[in-house]
């Protein structure tokens, strides 16, 4: 914790400054309200035909749920999501936990500068290397299906997964390994018995980040499966919904359903995330 | 001998990195070959140079692009610096307020551009409804519905507004990492040794902060650079260079598809001399402001 510094501030100041907290968290939380606000509003509460928006709709309804719930097509797009994320998420620890214990623990010469390169692919704009990445899916045919997706996905995870995997193994004492190895413990041993359950809360955090990244992903889904028009993430199925201007209700339920894991997993590892966001900016 | 146990120690690294290095390559090479290629297929080709230029289409995004970042970044700095500085010091519900800051950025971009869209849609929605004194909390500014994603300045603007939006808590947590750095201790031993406030903020604050300051201006306008979700929901008929990049590949069916890769290798260009003309400004700064003590 950083020590508290007090400092004898005027009343004059303390209004001010509350004043700017609760604004600040108006400008913030009413966008959030209003979100929910028409996801939950009846067809009159949206056409009102010239008199204003309700600030609660008339009839509160969780229709538009009920009516996506029941819609075969949007499962299969959760559906589709789901497996491009976890898919994902699974590709990139396998690539990415190896290479970070490495990083993290062996000797090499040079250590940084693989690390900065195995990172330097992020500082390339998506919408810049998803134009190299399509053209050569469709040339080797894995354009248009989610293999595609989840390659493209783990792409731009991996250095992220790489990046907190490696402050994940050196926050672990090296004496655990060095007794370890005394009692005759081998390298594998050592890999999966002692550091990599102790790594775990790290390694988690970064596996959210990465279902998260992938689950809100629009650019390499939209230009991957582009053309077939047939296989949609939940983001792409948000994007075709809008184009022929739905009913304003259905758009706000088909946002919220997609931001409810993104917001609740976002609280929980806050924290851990906080790095990760900010080496998210770098990308 | 040596090399088998080398290898033996780093052999789980390589699937990582041949994976990104691939991908590097591939991305690289792609980009120079596509983007210097003619539509018959010949290599080396000025063709996609000479028709990019010509679309009086590509000129306006650049302008609308170096505008966006122009005004983007230094609101966006403003922003997470007001938020970092109202949950500086500690006080009772800190942490919850940091939570709720944080709420913005937890959102998918996506969604905030569709509320966005629900929100200033021209007729029947609830900004026009609200700025036309339909409420009565809220005085009429306007007289008649504005169409807000149908002009040039009010769907690039909207667009700004999200971005910002969205992306204001990441500034804030890098601001707040900077002034946290900031030890108290060597504040009060300043002031011990006399310096006044004048000297303190000068010598303590200014160069302490300026870093974290930096940062957030050099990685913010980066991202302004390749905005792409906010454009191209709210601003459909306005084009970035992102959304430019997007229609030229997608809507043409192949025909641009060259034309998209130099956009693209246009785009990071930008990019990169923005970077490099930002730090070379900072450190004419920082020069000068040693100077000065001098």
């Amino acid at each position: 914790m950083r020590p508290v510094r007090k400092i004898p501030r005027s009343k004059y100041k303390t209004v001010i400054w509350m004043c700017g907290i609760v604004i600040v968290l108006i400008f913030i939380l009413v966008p959030v309200y209003l979100l929910v606000k028409y996801s939950i509003s009846d067809t009159a509460s949206i056409n009102t035909g010239g008199s204003p928006v309700p600030l609660w709709p008339y009839h509160p309804t969780l229709r538009c749920f009920i009516y996506l719930f029941q819609d075969f097509e949007f499962w299969g797009v959760v559906l589709n999501s789901f497996i491009i994320a976890i898919s994902t998420v699974a590709l990139s620890m396998a690539l990415g936990v190896p290479a970070s214990y490495v990083l993290a623990r062996q000797q090499i010469p040079g250590k940084k500068i693989i690390l900065l390169s195995l990172i330097s692919i992020r500082l390339f704009p998506d919408i810049s290397s998803v134009i190299p990445v399509a053209t050569f899916f469709i040339k080797i045919n894995v354009h248009s299906s989610l293999f595609g997706v989840i390659l493209a996905h783990t792409l731009l995870s991996l250095p992220y997964v790489i990046f907190i995997g490696v402050s994940a193994f050196e926050n672990i004492p090296r004496d655990i390994e060095e007794q370890a190895t005394v009692m005759g413990a081998n390298g594998f041993q050592i890999f999966f018995r002692i550091l990599l359950p102790l790594a775990v809360p790290g390694l988690v955090a970064a596996a959210i980040y990465t279902f998260l990244l992938s689950w809100d992903e629009f650019i390499f889904a939209h230009f991957l499966l582009h053309p077939s028009g047939r296989l949609l993430t939940l983001t792409l199925y948000l994007k075709q919904k809008l184009t022929f201007q739905p009913p304003q209700n259905l758009l706000a339920a088909i946002s919220v359903c997609l931001s409810i894991p993104v917001i609740i997993f976002t609280l929980l590892v806050q924290r851990q995330m906080i790095s990760g966001i900010t080496m998210g900016s770098v990308k | 001998m040596i090399m088998v146990k080398k290898f033996r120690k780093i052999w789980p690294l390589l699937p990582a990195a041949i994976y990104l290095l691939v991908f590097l390559i591939i991305v690289i090479t792609y980009l120079l070959i596509m983007s210097f290629s003619g539509s018959d297929g010949s290599f080396p080709s000025l063709e996609p140079i000479q028709t990019v230029i010509r679309m009086p289409k590509f000129r306006d995004a650049l302008l609308n692009t170096f505008l966006f970042v122009l005004f983007g970044t230094p609101v966006e700095l403003l922003a997470g610096l007001l938020l970092a500085l109202l949950i500086y010091q500690s006080f009772r519900w800190r942490n919850i307020v940091r939570s709720i800051f944080i709420i913005p950025v937890a959102i998918p971009g996506l969604v905030t551009a569709t509320l966005l869209f629900i929100l200033f849609d021209t007729h029947g929605g609830f900004i026009n409804h609200l700025l036309m004194g339909k409420y009565s909390f809220f005085p009429g500014i306007i007289s008649s519905s504005i169409d807000w994603r149908g002009t040039k300045f009010f769907s690039l603007g909207l667009s700004l507004m999200g971005k910002v939006w969205r992306d204001m808590p990441i500034s804030m947590l890098i601001l707040l990492a900077g002034l946290n750095s900031i030890d108290p201790q060597l504040f009060d031993a300043a002031k011990t040794m006399g310096a006044g406030i004048r000297q303190r903020i000068r010598h303590i604050i200014i160069p302490l902060i300026i870093p974290s300051i930096s940062a957030v201006v050099l990685l913010r306008s980066i991202e302004m650079w390749k905005e792409f979700i906010f454009p191209y929901i709210l601003a459909g008929r306005y084009n970035l260079l992102g959304t430019l990049i997007e229609s030229l590949y997608i809507n043409w069916s192949g025909k641009y598809e060259n034309g998209a890769a130099l956009v693209a290798l246009i785009l990071l260009i930008c990019i990169i001399v923005s970077a490099l003309i930002f730090i070379w400004l900072i450190d004419l700064l920082r020069r000068l402001l040693s100077d000065i003590e001098r």
